[in-house]
């Protein structure tokens, strides 16, 4: 077996990416269908940016101090994606991520849909259709 | 050696706001790990706005020349037209601050304060 392929291939595949997906809706107990947004976001991204694997969910929960310090618990799926930094850097790829997020964060009523790109919190709150 | 991209760039394609840097790791724990770090500093405030960061707990009086608070407004005003993201100006001087104070060495630091009080001391 030839290694230097191998290793070019993750030399090349050095940019992380990363996508949150919510189990709950942005009122913190309305749970959304997030095993079907999982499997939308592993096609699109395998599709746009060749793989991804989404982590197993961690169970989460944080005091809201400004609504009389009530519980949340969201527990969100954590889809991680090795690409070339070419691969988010395409207008046309950014266009299909940035829909998707959209898309998700309009029909699962959320407050914001939350990425990381190179150690980067991105967040897009905006939902409107383009 | 991690990979440089315009970060400004692609926000802006995805039609997303920059919040702050976090660690991020590969693998299973990585993942659960940035998810505790997300949800600790970047939560939404219920009802909507801009996502406030929970560890800015403290609040000190700082005395700053009229130049330094004008050009904060700007940096302000600049931010919120450009970015749309709503943001004060001494909340960016946090932002400019934190970010400084990582990378900055106790040497340096000590050059800038000496410097500066040179700069300030009445001449004889």
């Amino acid at each position: 077996m030839n290694g230097q392929p191998l290793s070019s291939e993750v030399r090349r595949k050095r940019l992380l990416v990363v996508l949150f997906i919510p189990s709950v809706e942005r009122d913190g107990f309305t749970e959304i269908d997030q095993d079907d947004w999982v499997d939308e976001a592993l096609d699109l991204f395998g599709r746009v940016f060749g793989g991804a694997t989404a982590y197993p969910r961690a169970k989460g929960v944080w005091r809201d101090d400004e609504n009389a310090g009530r519980l949340v618990r969201d527990n969100p799926v954590v889809l991680h994606s090795y690409m070339e930094p070419e691969a988010i850097e395409s207008p046309e790829n950014q266009a299909l991520l940035g829909a998707f997020c959209r898309r998700m964060g309009r029909k699962t009523n959320q407050g914001e849909v939350g990425l990381v790109i190179a150690d980067e919190y991105l967040a897009i709150t905006d939902f409107e259709e383009e | 050696m991690k990979a440089r991209v315009d970060i400004d760039k692609i926000a802006k394609g995805l039609g997303a706001k920059r919040r702050g840097r976090v660690s991020v790791s590969s693998g299973h724990f990585g993942a659960a790990q940035l998810v505790a770090e997300i949800q600790a500093r970047f939560r939404v405030p219920t009802g909507g706005g801009r996502a406030t960061d929970p560890s800015w707990k403290k609040k000190r009086l700082v005395p700053l020349k009229e130049q330094t608070l004008s050009r904060l407004e700007r940096l302000a005003h600049d931010i919120e037209r450009k970015r749309q993201i709503h943001i004060e100006p001494m909340q960016v001087a946090a932002m400019l601050l934190e970010r400084t104070l990582v990378d900055i060495t106790e040497e340096d630091a000590g050059e800038i304060v000496e410097s500066a009080t040179n700069e300030n001391r009445p001449e004889r």
